[in-house]
């Protein structure tokens, strides 16, 4: 919003005080100024003149060759290609050496004509929107008169951050900002001058009706005999310096109105429109605004009818076209209303209309304000015109009143918060300035009783925190000293889940030499679908027209396969990996159940797939030893259609199923890169800190000589190895035993369907030396052992 | 007899002469000095030497057997440090500069400035919690004060799931849960992923990070605060800042700030990061809102806190300058693969 600093000048006088000081304490103390602009700069001798003779230009049939008067005592030569001109009109003239907002005004040939000058058209000046001609100045204004000394179009432009006045119904207009500038500086804010409508108390009311909540107050007003057409200029500057345009008086007023009290305004016909009745839409209607756009109502929206139940205007949003004011109306009914901030912002955005209008009843505004704002605006019109006749009472429909807040507060509570000692007359200075009524209620306890302004009540000021907000705000937040805190000490958990995803992810980037992505948490069903992952979504947006995706995301892997795929060109072999949330499933209360996943795909051109699946394995046994302290195990059943159904697993610990891994499908893996191959993991991370951690036994030394012994062990080829290790994991001696793997020989031929393992042992006695009669006892309870579980010693 | 010995004496000394291996020079010391060696086998004869001269053989035949030692264990010396010269000289020499493997895994940008900013959290004594992503509409919007028809609930602006539940549209939907977990004092930061239903361009994500903290106990006030957003963004940017509030609005504190730090990268001088203003805006703040505490079971007439918000990915993308935010949830390991341990 544009806030023009001589408006503000008519209610606050802030003489002695720097622009840049302005700005600053505003920005500090109430919103955010998002740019300050000065006006006038760029208009440098421009004077008024007076068209002495008008002669068609020789080469142009819309050029003419003007001699104007600029009061330097010679006539001056210059062409214009204003259709306006004619001889005797006074307009604004910008001398050669001048400037007009940025356009240096030289000596100039125009279509072969020397030219010394230019006369200017409003729109070229900024000082008004009309584009038809040059400026028509009035008659009785000397010549030469330079623009400054006539309009006040020196000024300086504040632009305040809308989205920072949100809370600030009261600041949609100048007033508001005004006493905000007041209130900073302690400086007086002056009244607004309105004229008295009590004294038409005894003319017949209008008619209107409302019939609905949405609408909390709707005040109308007639008034006939309305000559004047044209706006002043000041009106029209302001308007556009504003950012408005002016278009006629009648419309150019409610928008000023608006502008300067933040009340939106509408001007009815009142030859056209009789009475009103305000309507929530019960079906849709279409109207044909005022810009010639036909809109459709949706039903359940504000309407304003006329007496006939016509729509006329879609309430706080926009006026319609055939109830509107036109050059002709002298007799207009003015509404002055306020309305649910829901009920607008909602049609608004249904309609897809932001206007002035609709973005200040969003905002919540005061509906005492109305009737207010009719006053004011009947003393602006009448300033213009001073034979307007009010024609009817001021009619007054008021549905629903705002509570009116009273609060509490104490100094003590203010300085407890704020960490600053402040006066009570301090505080009650203040809080006068903004408004607030305030008593005293004890002197000694330093407690006031705070009557919260009707403009700042209706959803900004309600508790004792927010006047805490207006105290401080206006002492100044850098004004409060950094004030250290004391806390007991006392030790701080942190919490696992969270100090493990950053050790799984360092340990991977550092250990494992993977890449860590961040993704989103929907799936990218097109991808795939392109190359064959069957992907199901629990849950789902409501509305996926920006993200484009529809539903969340039940495993992760197929994220990581999409990046890998991506990024499959650029790298010959690659590791990508991360920890993201998941939802698969939903509990009995409906909610998301949501799951922290790892997940890590490795590609590769020159590792074979079993290189690939093994280095996974690696990766979990870091992760479940190092990170996580546990054990884990392997079970070779995986119903999971992205891996490999045979090369894949679950990894588990007893009963929890911690995560899976694998080869990818194939059918998949040749729809990405025919040349890599890939495996994949997927890891429950939080599930991995339900498992019971493993307890260190220390083994006692011995110092007896230690024997090694290899066996040779034959099993069958299907018989995954892991059952040996469980089965010599169970293997009880009395001796001390280390047994590992030491080769493992296939050989078609000779051992046909089975597999020859190298188990080396180590035994330690422990309480005494071994004899070969011992290793025998051994050997032979060992075979015996193993061949429970189908293992025969090689010859 | 001392004829004997200087025989033996230059017999060793011509055979020194022709060995060129300490595996010869050990022959050669068994020769002399074994047990039947050439000098042992001299001793024998001392039980023919008359009494009177037994010490004065003994010492000249004790004498040779030390001279005997002394020029084989010479030349062996010799023949050692020969023998290691020619195996250093002869060995492969290896090109240490050579690039080895390994050292290319990298981290997400966010999570090396996540760690770094939780880290400096961690050491002043906050919980670092973790939060959900799938959200009630309660802990999103209901708990943190945000009212019914407040914009942000709108489906133009918040993920809504088809069980009635949302993408959390803020970290502050963390606050009510930490609110009850706990009890005052509290000091705890949740970092976590929010969702906005946004379009997406090169300042606006759909998908981002924020890391919101609270610290919750008796009469903790805005100059508290300023305090310690004052230390905990000196400690982030590693050297003393400069930080001021401004008027903020949001419906989770009262009062609520903007808060501004004197810009990091130009000391304040003004460069393209704050865009010539010396200042730039880094994290909404304020007093949190009594109803916040009152849903979160505290007593807002008892207790009194103070949250904050910093912008994750807006640090990551200042830190490390990185200038389009879409790339953060790319998968374009070209960039991402940058970020490795060392930096």
């Amino acid at each position: 919003m544009l806030i023009s600093l001589n408006w503000i000048k008519d209610y606050v006088d802030l003489s002695g005080i720097e622009v840049d000081e302005l700005v600053k304490r505003f920005g500090l103390s109430t919103a955010e100024v998002e740019g300050v602009e000065y006006k006038g700069k760029e208009l440098e001798n421009i004077v008024v003149a007076e068209i002495l003779t008008v002669e068609n230009h020789p080469n142009s049939d819309h050029l003419h060759i003007l001699t104007v008067d600029d009061g330097s005592g010679a006539p001056v030569q210059v062409v214009c290609g204003a259709p306006n001109v004619r001889v005797g009109l006074k307009t604004y003239f910008a001398r050669v050496g001048g400037n007009v907002n940025g356009l240096k005004i030289k000596p100039a040939k125009l279509a072969g004509v020397d030219s010394y000058g230019m006369c200017c058209g409003g729109n070229e000046l900024g000082i008004e929107s009309d584009t038809s001609g040059i400026v028509e100045l009035d008659a009785s204004l000397p010549v030469g008169k330079d623009i400054k000394e006539i309009l006040p179009v020196d000024d300086v432009l504040i632009e305040v951050d809308n989205k920072s006045l949100t809370n600030r119904p009261d600041l949609w207009g100048h007033y508001g900002i005004a006493r905000e500038f007041a209130t900073i500086f302690k400086r007086e804010l002056k009244p607004i001058e309105r004229e008295d409508l009590t004294q038409y108390a005894s003319l017949a009311p209008l008619d209107i009706k409302v019939e609905t909540d949405k609408c909390y107050r709707y005040c109308g007003l007639t008034v006939d005999n309305v000559k004047a057409k044209v706006s002043t200029p000041l009106m029209k500057l302001r308007l556009n310096y504003c950012g408005m345009r002016d278009i006629n008086l009648l419309a150019d007023m409610t928008n000023y109105l608006m502008l300067e009290m933040g009340q939106p305004m509408h001007a009815f016909d009142n030859s056209v429109v009789k009475g009103i009745t305000v309507i929530e839409a019960d079906k849709n209607l279409d109207m044909e605004t005022l810009e010639h756009e036909v809109h459709t109502i949706e039903s359940g929206a504000v309407v304003i009818c006329d007496d006939h139940r016509e729509p006329v205007a879609i309430a706080g949003v926009k006026g319609g076209l055939k109830s509107g004011i036109s050059e002709d109306t002298t007799s207009l009914l003015l509404e002055s209303a306020c309305f649910d901030c829901v009920a607008i912002r909602k049609t608004s955005r249904k309609i897809g209309l932001i206007t002035d209008a609709s973005l200040r009843y969003e905002k919540s505004l005061d509906p005492e304000m109305c009737a207010t704002a009719i006053e004011r605006l009947i003393y602006l019109l009448r300033q213009v015109d001073k034979d307007i006749k009010v024609t009817s009472s001021l009619t007054d429909v008021y549905k629903y009143h705002y509570p009116k807040h009273i609060i509490d507060i104490d100094t003590d509570f203010l300085s407890r918060r704020g960490g600053v000692n402040l006066s009570l007359a301090e505080v009650k200075d203040t809080l006068v300035r903004l408004g607030f009524e305030v008593s005293v209620l004890d002197e000694e306890k330093e407690s006031l009783r705070v009557a919260v302004p009707s403009y700042r009540g209706t959803k900004d000021i309600s508790i004792k925190e927010d006047l805490v907000e207006e105290i401080f705000r206006m002492y100044g937040y850098d004004n409060i000293k950094s004030k250290p805190m004391s806390m007991p000490l006392q030790p701080v958990d942190q919490i696992p889940t969270h100090t493990v995803e950053y050790e799984i992810k360092y340990a991977l980037a550092s250990q494992f030499d993977l890449n860590e992505v961040h993704s989103y948490i929907w799936n990218y069903v097109e991808y795939n679908k392109s190359v064959g992952i069957e992907e199901q979504s629990v849950l789902h947006l409501l509305d996926s027209s920006k993200s484009g995706q529809g539903g969340l995301r039940s495993h992760l892997a197929p994220t990581i396969i999409k990046f890998v795929d991506d990024n499959k060109n650029k790298y010959p072999d690659l590791g990508i990996f991360e920890i993201g949330r998941v939802v698969d499933n939903i509990d009995e209360n409906n909610l998301a159940v949501e799951k922290k996943k790892l997940a890590i795909v490795l590609a590769s051109e020159k590792d074979s797939e079993k290189t690939l699946y093994f280095r996974l394995k690696e990766i979990v046994e870091y992760i479940a030893r190092h990170i996580m302290h546990i054990s884990v195990d392997y079970s070779l059943t995986n119903q999971n259609k992205l891996y490999h159904p045979v090369n894949s697993c679950e990894i588990t610990a007893g009963d929890l199923v911690l995560g899976e891994m694998g080869v990818l499908h194939p059918a998949i893996a040749k729809n990405i890169d025919k040349r890599k191959t890939f495996a994949v993991l997927e890891l429950d991370v939080n599930k991995m800190l339900e498992v019971k951690k493993n307890v260190f036994r220390l083994t006692p030394t011995s110092k007896f000589q230690s024997v090694s012994v290899d066996f040779n062990f034959v099993a069958d080829k299907n018989m995954p190895y892991g059952e040996i290790e469980k089965a010599l994991s169970d293997f009880k001696a009395s001796y001390i035993l280390e047994h590992s793997l030491k080769d493992i020989y296939k050989n078609d031929e000779v051992l046909k369907d089975k597999i020859s393992y190298t188990i080396n042992f180590v035994i330690t006695p422990k309480d005494k030396t071994l004899e070969s009669s011992d290793i025998e006892k051994f050997s032979t309870r060992l075979i015996k052992s193993m061949e429970t579980i189908g293992l025969t010693l090689r010859a | 007899m001392q004829d004997k010995i200087n025989e033996i004496l230059d017999y060793t000394k011509a055979k020194l002469e022709e060995i060129d291996s300490t595996a010869e020079c050990q022959a050669l010391r068994v020769d002399v000095l074994g047990k039947s060696g050439k000098i042992t086998a001299l001793f024998r004869f001392m039980k023919e030497v008359p009494p009177a001269e037994k010490g004065k053989v003994g010492q000249m035949l004790n004498n040779g057997k030390i001279e005997a030692e002394r020029l084989i264990s010479a030349k062996e010396t010799f023949l050692e440090q020969a023998e290691l010269e020619k195996e250093i000289n002869s060995a492969e020499k290896i090109d240490i500069t050579l690039p080895i493997k390994g050292c290319k895994g990298s981290l997400h940008p966010r999570t090396i400035i996540q760690k770094q900013i939780e880290d400096v959290f961690v050491s002043m004594g906050f919980v670092v919690e973790d939060g959900n992503e799938v959200e009630t509409e309660y802990n999103n919007f209901i708990a943190v004060n945000v009212p019914e028809n407040h914009p942000a609930r709108d489906m133009q602006d918040t993920f809504w799931l088809n069980n009635g539940q949302v993408l959390k549209t803020h970290t502050s939907a963390a606050q009510n849960r930490i609110l009850k977990k706990y009890t005052p004092p509290i000091r705890a930061v949740f970092p976590g992923r929010c969702f906005r239903n946004e379009d997406v361009d090169a300042s606006h994500e759909n998908t981002f990070f924020q890391l919101e903290g609270v610290i919750v106990d008796k009469d903790v006030s805005v100059g508290n605060l300023i305090y310690f957003m004052k230390e905990m963004l000196s400690k982030i940017f590693k050297k003393e800042v400069e930080v001021r509030l401004r008027p903020g609005f949001f419906p989770f504190t009262e009062p609520s700030f903007e808060m501004d730090v004197r810009c990091p990268f130009c000391d304040g001088k003004g460069c393209p990061t704050c865009k010539n203003g010396g200042w730039i805006e880094l994290c909404p703040c304020g007093m949190i809102h009594p109803n916040v505490l009152r849903h979160g079971g505290i007593d807002p007439e008892q207790y009194s806190g103070c949250a904050f918000g910093l912008g994750l990915d807006r640090m990551v993308m200042l830190s490390l300058g990185i200038h389009d935010i879409r790339e953060l949830n790319s998968g374009n390991l070209k960039l991402l693969s940058q970020f490795k341990l060392d930096i």
